[in-house]
């Protein structure tokens, strides 16, 4: 993928998460962006992407600054360790990783809860964390089938 | 990487975090960076979506009148003749009304001004945990922190946070909201406490003699300074002593249905001073002459 391409890609993929997060309370759409760059060992993206995800999450929250910066280490957290034990292209470790990361959607709404002063919707964030869980694997899916998608490959 | 190197970096990292965390609870500096930026991005993205959903809903939506326009047009028939029948019947109370306003001299207030907002978005993202909507106005176009908001039925919520030209509107129902309120009949104040989305609304700190009957209407009571005074909030379904305190408990529903919101009215101050002068001084009473015992 051309560096144009590349950046024309990634800002579409923000373009559609901010319109899928509208329509979904509590997803978090940018995660599996999160994760193709990690996969992808991207880290001249990551490093211009990574603080503009965790502002676009923290500008459309309500929480005061900081969750986000937990949620997405521990992202990386379990994609790290998640690397020692398997192949990250594989469709089974994306599975593994989401529902790893929905407990750790609930445990990092569980633990901001407190030190941001804020009550705890115990069945809310357990639903969320649920559809987050369930989405992460299909996004994924999808949007590596559209990066890897060449019209010339295609052509021949 | 050996355990001992991975603590460290696991302990160097939080502290760094932590640091980072308590700086920004007394600078406010990322909260207002994430506003401005992130914010303003995502109501640049919602704001042509939006508004192209719209043009699709209302073609449709015409499409649809036109099929079923005669049908509708004997509902309305019927509606309007049922309405002037409720005009002729409030006419006198409406005359009633203006004359008596007349005789207070009620005081306009001139402190609000209304500014029409579309609703943007419900709450968005892993981090949106209270009960919020995102709105087409920001600071610069009259969503300022702290502006109330309204519909034609009554109160919504307020502005919780905003950038540029978006902001995000802390709703009644999420359990951090708290309004005055007073009972629109039997004037008894008290505290509108949400308790979450779907949830009945509490009031709190209504005093055991109040007289407040179930289907009264809650109106804010503007005691708090945060919203202006007067606008139905809410209408009462339960009253009972509580089992607990020594104040009524009662129950009550939002008057706006807030989970279908697509156009609000924010109240923006104007900052003019609120009239204080209800009117010139009684002229003088001229009455019978006096008696002559009387007059020095």
């Amino acid at each position: 993928m051309s560096k144009f391409s590349s950046t024309a890609w990634w800002l579409c993929f923000m373009a559609g998460a901010i319109i899928l997060q509208a329509a979904v309370p509590g997803l978090d759409v940018l995660t599996v962006g999160l994760i193709i760059l990690l996969q992808e060992r991207d880290y001249k993206n990551m490093l211009w992407l990574l603080p503009l995800f965790i502002l676009l999450q923290e500008g459309m929250g309500t929480r005061p600054f900081g969750a986000v910066i937990v949620w997405y280490a521990a992202v990386i957290v379990l994609f790290k360790m998640g690397r020692w034990l398997f192949e990250v292209e594989n469709f089974i470790f994306v599975f593994l990783l989401s529902a790893c990361l929905g407990a750790a959607y609930y445990a990092v709404a569980w633990l901001m809860a407190p030190l941001q002063n804020l009550p705890l919707d115990v069945q809310g964030t357990l639903d969320r964390s649920l559809i987050q869980a369930i989405f992460v694997p299909f996004a994924w899916r999808l949007l590596v089938a559209t990066r890897h998608w060449n019209p010339h490959d295609q052509e021949n | 990487m050996t355990l001992r190197r991975l603590l460290l970096l696991a302990g160097t990292l939080l502290i760094l975090f932590l640091g980072m965390y308590s700086w920004n609870q007394r600078t406010r500096f990322l909260d207002d960076l994430a506003a401005k930026l992130g914010l303003e991005i995502t109501g640049a993205v919602l704001t042509p979506i939006r508004s192209a959903q719209d043009t699709a809903e209302s073609m449709w939506d015409r499409y649809f009148d036109l099929v079923s326009v005669r049908e509708e047009n004997e509902a309305l028939k019927q509606k309007v003749a049922e309405l002037e029948a409720r005009l002729l019947a409030n006419g006198e109370d409406l005359a009633e009304l203006k004359r008596l306003r007349a005789l207070v001299q009620l005081p306009v207030d001139q402190t609000w001004r209304p500014l029409g907002a579309r609703v943007l978005s419900g709450r968005m993202g892993p981090n949106a945990v209270l009960d919020s909507i995102t709105i087409s106005r920001g600071y610069s176009t009259g969503g300022r922190p702290g502006t109330p908001l309204v519909t034609h039925l009554g109160l919504v919520g307020r502005v919780l946070k905003a950038s540029a030209h978006s902001s995000i509107v802390l709703l009644l129902t999420d359990p951090s909201s708290r309004i005055a309120v007073f009972s629109q009949e039997t004037r008894a104040p008290g505290i509108l406490v949400g308790m979450g989305t779907g949830q009945k609304l509490e009031v709190n700190f209504v005093q055991r003699d109040a007289k407040v009957k179930p289907g009264e209407i809650l109106i804010t009571s503007g005691l708090d300074g945060k919203y202006p005074k007067g606008i139905p909030v809410a209408k009462v379904l339960k009253v009972a002593p509580s089992d607990y305190t020594q104040f009524m408990a009662i129950k009550a529903d939002p008057l706006v249905d807030l989970q279908h919101l697509e156009e609000v009215l924010l109240l923006e101050p104007t900052g003019a001073p609120r009239p204080l002068d209800l009117g010139e001084a009684p002229k003088e009473f001229i009455g019978p002459p006096a008696p002559k015992s009387a007059t020095p």
